[in-house]
This record gives C-alpha cells, sequence and structure tokens, in this order.
C-alpha cells in the first residue's frame, strides 16, 4: 500500500532540485511527529508507578508532547514499560500489530531489556523476541529523568529519519 | 483461557489489559442490559514466578524480588520476608531499627492508600484533578525516602537484623514538616471525596458486603475492616515499635464502597500520628545487628503475618540448614480481595458503570496476586 | 464465638478425632499445626468449621519432598475471635497425587487450589472450576514448583 509520501516521489524524481525538497518533507513530517508522540496506555509490570509520577505535576511529560491515549489505532508509540511475562508477551504482540505506520518502541526498565531482577525465572521473557525495541531505557525503576531522556532520544531518531529523502 | 459457558441471551465483555482502567489484568463481565450477572477474573499476567526464584537465593538477596512484588508499597513487602527469617534463625533487632523500620513502614502505607485514591477519583469522574494531586503528594514521601534509602521506590532497606543506614541529620524535623503539610492536605481530600454528593451519589449503598460474608469468602485488609471486623496484623501479631507508639484500628459499619474509602482515609491519619510520635520519641541506639550477609539457618519453618496497604500478607519459610529458603510460600492479599470481587456481582445488584468503583474500592494491586 | 486458645485447640481436636489425627502440636500461641490421615480429611475440615469456628480461609499451598516421596498438601485457617492460625495438612503420594477439594467446606480456596494444580500437578476431586490461574493456557513446560523442574518451559 502506497503512502502520500511514496506517491510524491514517483511523480517528482525526475524534476531537478526535488532532492532539497524531498528533505524538507521529510523534516516538517519528522518535527511534526516528535512533538507528539503519543503512546499506548499500557503498562505491564511494577515499573508503573514511576511511569504514573512521570506524567504527574513534578516531572510532566505531557510537555514533550507525549499523550497516553486510550485507543489503539490512533497511537504511534508503545511503552513497555516493566516485567513482560508470557501471558502479557503476546498481548504486547497483538497491539503492536495493530498500530499504524510509523510505529516506535520504547522498553522503559530493566525488565523487558533483558529480565532484570528476575533473569533466572521461567514465567519472564525479554521483548526484544516479540517486537522490535527503537529506545532501551534501564534503571529499576528508572528515574523520572531517565524515562524523560529516553524520549528526548526517541524524538532524535524520529528527527533523523529519512522516508524518502536522500540519506545523508 | 478455557472459561465456563455463558448463558445465551448474555454478552461477555472482555475488560482487558490494555485499558485506562483496568490495570494489569483481565476481567470478564456477563452483562444483560445495564446488569453484571457475572464477573470472572482471569489474573496471571504479570505471574513471574518469585516463589521459584526464592529458592535460587541467598536470604539477603532474596529481598530484592520480594522488594518488587508491590512496589507502591514496598515496605510492607520486605518487612514479611525479614521478619520470618528473623523469626526462624533466632536474630534480635536493636531496638532504634525497630522504630525506624516502622517509619518507614507507615510512609509505604500512606504512599499506598493515596494511589489507591488516585485510582478511586479517577474512576468516579475527577480525572485529573484528584489523581495529580495524589501524585503531588507523593512526591514529598519519594523525597523523604530518597534521602534516607537512596532510591525511590524499591530501596532493599531492610535486612534481617537491622537497616542498612541511620537517619541522616535533620531527617526528624523533615519528617515532621512532611506531617503538617499531608494533615493539611488531607482536609483537601476529605472535602473533595467523602463531603462531596457527587462522590457520594456513586459510592453509597454501592457494593454492600456483609460481615459474615466477609468472613466466609476470606477478604482483608480495608475491605474486612469496612464490614465492621476488626482483625488488623499489627495489632493481633505485633513486630516491630507497633507495641510502643499509640494508634488505633479504624472500622466502618456500613459494608459499602463509601465505608471502605473512609477506612483508607482515617488510616492514613493514624499513619501521620505514628510518624510524628516516632519522629519525636525514636530511642537511640545502633541500627545494625551481627549478621553474616550469607548466613545458613537451621532446618524448620516459620510463618509471619504483617498489615500491608492491602491486607494480610504471609510468609511461610521453610528451611534446611543451608543458605538458600527451602520453599517460600506467599500468602497475597490481592488474591483472597479478587475472590470477593468476583462474589459481589452475585450478592448485590451490580451494574456495569458501578465496576470501575468497585474494583477500585477493593484496590488491588495485581503484581501481588500473580507474584 | 467464644474464644480458645491455641494450647486448648489441640487438647480438644485430639479428644474430638483421636483416629484422624497424624500429629497436632502447638509451638506458639498464636499457631497451630495439623497433619491428618487422607480418609478423613474432608470430615475433620467440616467439623473445624462446625464446631470448633474456624470461619476465615486464608490461603492454600503445597510443598514437594522429592526425598520422601510426598507432597504436603497446606492450607491455612484462621479464628476469627481467638486470631490464631492453623495450618492444615496432608500428606500426599508423589506419583500419584489427588484428594478432595475443600471448595465445598470454604469456598474461597478454589483460586489456591487452581494454583496448586497448575503449580504442584495435584489433582483435586469435585473443584468446581479447574481452569489455570497464573500460568499461560498454552503451558506446556511441565508444573513448575516441582524440585525436578528443568529450567524454562517450552509452549
Amino acid at each position: 500500500m502506497m503512502t502520500e509520501e511514496q506517491t510524491i516521489k514517483r511523480a517528482f524524481d525526475n524534476v531537478p532540485g526535488s532532492g532539497a525538497a524531498y528533505n524538507l518533507i521529510d523534516f516538517i513530517a519528522g518535527w511534526s511527529r516528535k512533538y507528539s508522540i503519543w503512546p499506548i496506555h499500557f503498562v505491564t509490570g511494577c515499573c508503573s508507578p514511576e511511569f504514573m509520577q512521570v506524567s504527574g505535576s513534578r516531572y510532566d511529560m505531557e510537555r514533550l508532547g507525549v499523550l497516553p491515549f486510550a485507543s489503539v489505532r490512533q497511537c504511534d508509540c508503545i511503552m513497555v514499560v516493566g516485567v513482560v511475562s508470557r501471558k502479557m508477551a503476546l498481548r504486547v504482540k497483538y497491539l503492536y500489530d495493530q498500530m499504524g505506520d510509523p510505529k516506535y518502541v520504547v522498553a522503559v526498565g530493566a525488565c523487558p531489556t533483558g529480565k532484570g531482577p528476575f533473569r533466572d525465572s521461567y514465567a519472564v521473557v525479554a521483548v526484544d523476541d516479540y517486537v522490535p525495541v527503537d529506545i532501551y531505557i534501564p534503571g529499576c525503576p528508572p528515574r523520572p529523568e531517565a524515562i524523560i531522556y529516553g524520549m528526548m532520544l526517541l524524538q532524535e531518531k524520529i528527527k533523523k529519519e529519512r522516508r524518502i529523502g536522500v540519506k545523508d | 483461557m478455557r472459561e465456563p459457558m455463558i448463558k445465551p441471551d448474555v454478552m461477555r465483555i472482555s475488560w482487558g489489559p490494555q485499558h485506562p482502567m483496568s490495570g494489569q489484568t483481565r476481567i470478564l463481565l456477563d452483562v444483560d442490559g445495564e446488569r453484571v450477572h457475572r464477573i470472572i477474573a482471569d489474573l496471571g499476567f504479570t505471574h513471574r514466578g518469585i516463589e521459584k526464584i526464592l529458592e535460587n537465593r541467598t536470604f539477603f538477596s532474596g529481598i530484592i524480588p520480594v522488594d518488587r512484588m508491590a512496589m507502591v508499597d514496598t515496605a510492607n513487602m520486605s518487612i514479611g520476608y525479614v521478619t520470618a527469617i528473623e523469626k526462624a534463625a533466632g536474630i534480635e533487632v536493636p531496638e532504634r531499627a525497630k522504630w525506624i523500620r516502622t517509619l518507614v513502614c507507615e510512609m509505604s502505607r500512606i504512599n499506598s492508600h493515596l494511589y489507591a485514591f488516585g485510582l478511586q477519583a479517577e474512576s468516579t469522574g475527577y480525572f485529573p484533578a484528584v489523581f495529580l494531586w495524589t501524585t503531588v503528594d507523593r512526591e514529598i514521601l519519594l523525597d523523604l525516602f530518597e534521602e534516607l534509602t537512596g532510591a525511590r521506590w524499591s530501596f532493599n532497606f531492610f535486612f534481617p537484623g537491622g537497616v542498612h543506614q541511620d537517619l541522616p541529620d535533620g531527617f526528624r524535623e523533615k519528617v515532621l514538616k512532611a506531617v503538617k503539610y499531608l494533615r493539611g492536605r488531607f482536609k483537601d481530600y476529605w472535602g473533595a471525596m467523602v463531603e462531596n454528593p457527587l462522590f457520594e451519589n456513586r459510592c453509597n449503598g454501592v457494593a454492600i458486603l456483609e460481615p459474615k460474608d466477609a468472613l466466609r469468602l476470606g477478604a482483608t485488609g480495608p475491605v474486612l475492616r469496612g464490614s465492621g471486623i476488626d482483625i488488623d496484623m499489627r495489632r493481633d501479631e505485633p513486630y516491630d515499635a507497633y507495641g510502643d507508639v499509640e494508634w488505633e484500628v479504624i472500622t466502618e459499619d456500613a459494608c459499602d464502597v463509601m465505608a471502605r474509602t473512609k477506612v483508607r482515609f482515617h488510616e492514613i491519619g493514624q499513619a501521620l500520628n505514628i510518624m510524628e510520635q516516632i519522629a519525636q520519641k525514636i530511642p537511640d541506639g545502633p541500627v545494625k545487628g551481627r549478621v553474616n550477609a550469607f548466613m545458613r539457618v537451621p532446618e524448620g519453618e516459620c510463618i509471619s503475618r504483617v498489615e500491608a496497604g492491602r491486607g494480610e500478607l504471609g510468609f511461610h519459610l521453610f528451611t534446611n540448614g543451608t543458605g538458600n529458603p527451602y520453599r517460600v510460600k506467599i500468602n497475597s492479599p490481592t488474591l483472597r480481595n479478587m475472590y470477593v470481587f468476583e462474589r459481589l456481582a452475585e450478592l448485590n445488584e451490580v451494574f456495569i458503570a458501578d465496576i470501575p468503583v468497585i474494583i477500585n474500592s477493593i484496590d488491588p494491586w495485581y503484581l501481588d496476586a500473580d507474584r | 464465638m467464644s474464644k480458645i486458645s491455641a494450647a486448648d485447640f489441640v487438647k480438644a481436636f485430639q479428644k474430638a478425632h483421636p483416629k484422624a489425627v497424624k500429629s497436632i502440636e502447638s509451638t506458639d500461641p498464636r499457631r497451630a499445626n495439623l497433619v491428618v490421615n487422607n480418609e478423613s480429611f474432608l470430615d475433620a475440615a467440616k467439623s473445624l468449621r462446625d464446631n470448633f469456628g474456624f470461619l476465615m480461609p486464608v490461603s492454600g499451598g503445597a510443598i514437594d519432598y522429592p526425598d520422601d516421596n510426598r507432597i504436603q498438601m497446606i492450607y491455612y485457617l484462621m479464628h476469627p475471635s481467638s486470631r490464631f492460625m492453623l495450618t492444615y495438612r496432608v500428606d500426599l503420594n508423589r506419583d500419584d497425587p489427588n484428594m478432595p477439594s475443600l471448595t465445598p467446606v470454604w469456598e474461597a480456596m478454589s483460586f489456591h487450589e487452581r494454583e496448586a494444580h497448575e503449580m504442584f500437578g495435584i489433582e483435586f476431586e469435585d473443584h468446581p472450576n479447574m481452569i489455570p490461574l497464573l500460568l499461560p493456557p498454552e503451558w506446556k513446560g511441565g508444573h513448575p514448583l516441582l524440585k525436578d523442574f528443568k529450567g524454562e518451559g517450552k509452549q
């Protein structure tokens, strides 16, 4: 299924100066995407109180444009916050499949990264085996400043994406 | 899940793990029009196998997974395990350490009850005002934890034989200042929630749990005390300094959602009184006993029961003379209360709009039901 | 409801059911331990609830002793007015552990028996709703809390 960016590319490939135009479109699209990352309101484990404090009044995550939203189809990020057990990992995969492109995954905490303090448990999995992860935020639980820094790194990554233009 | 069959004219709604109000569980509701006939709870989404991994850890490093069983209430989780090890090994704890432990446990209890209020207010429609008030008030307590222990949430501060560090300079004055601030906020919460006619409309007379049903179905914590039965492990099996400070067990007789909310309110008031008494009268002395980090405990078994924010938490510890426990059985409060939640649809007439209010009055934290 | 101390309860139960008891003791004023034979397990439970006043079910779990070839199932009960805790135990054969369910007596034991079934493999007769509680429904890895459970289960 062609996105609107790909249709633009097909039409204007031979026009001189199209490379700069593609980069400008990418820049504007990246700017608007990075300042409105909407994650799914989905916490899987014990890092959830820290996630709530980050959305709270002192470390306000909404000033970065991050608003947890309820409907899966309208979100573009899934923040896997906390321990992922086997039963929950299937749900993470279902939700990841339901989101539309472009989509990102942020693994918050030591447990989704590599099982954390439950490293020898039969029931805990690393979320890498189920969905591709973009940003890892270590900590048990990570400090609110670390979570905000992780979201800012995601913003940097989105800014550098080149979907139709020339990679520099 | 191979669930029980449903009747032909009801609809089964799956209120699943991805929902703003459901927490980390799936709850199935059999609904006929507006009335809920049956509630089935599908637990196990946060099962980590803590009972099995504790068999592979030493006694000291086993406190780390136990802390993470309920991170809003972490001191009360680890005090249970530490008390069981001390009873099994016959270790004495210095007086000052017992008072510090009680102080940290009561601060954790306030933390846990504020979380319950935030969710209760969010489910009755006050999002986001009272919920954001609770995040600010929890920050006061988290700053105190960070100054004392070094971490905000799961601090592993207790070990069998004492606590890791003494109180820093000026900490007692900070505790008294925090108590004074939180008492002022208590009036705000009382006015916004309990004396508010909108809140009363949604909570009075909803989900009544009679005392004999509460005993028969195994309720615990504020759910049991909201039905008039005064069972509280801090008084019935005193541990640490609860015998040395003055406080009361809170019960209410109305048996509905409002009664359980009022029990949590008054328990915060009692916790603030205890914190004030400890900050004023704590005795001097050492805080660490002499204990070997790779200790071996002689063969035997021992049960310890403590009162967490959600109810009675029990640890049954079996030891066999080596450095690891043989088996640890954890009796979780939320697992008992989830059975009560399932039966509430049969005891009362429950409508589907009442379900978030009811479940937040039970105050579940699924991570300690699933362990 | 009248209060009864743990030591008096031990004597009264021993007198009322002499043949059912395998061992009974009270090491602490707030604890009592009781092991019964398999045949009289359900009747002794009914007598505990009706005659001795143990109305509050607390929890239930099991422990595996591979050296003795037995699994011991433990039920935790509380006396509401005397506030002491009784551990009510029965020994089962490790190769074929099955026993009557206690949900007709204390219905709150339903969740704990489901967990004991999936963690240890104990079969409970007459349980109303034996489906997995904590493990995923497609789990094929065996019973995790047995002592010879090897590593991670395979799905």
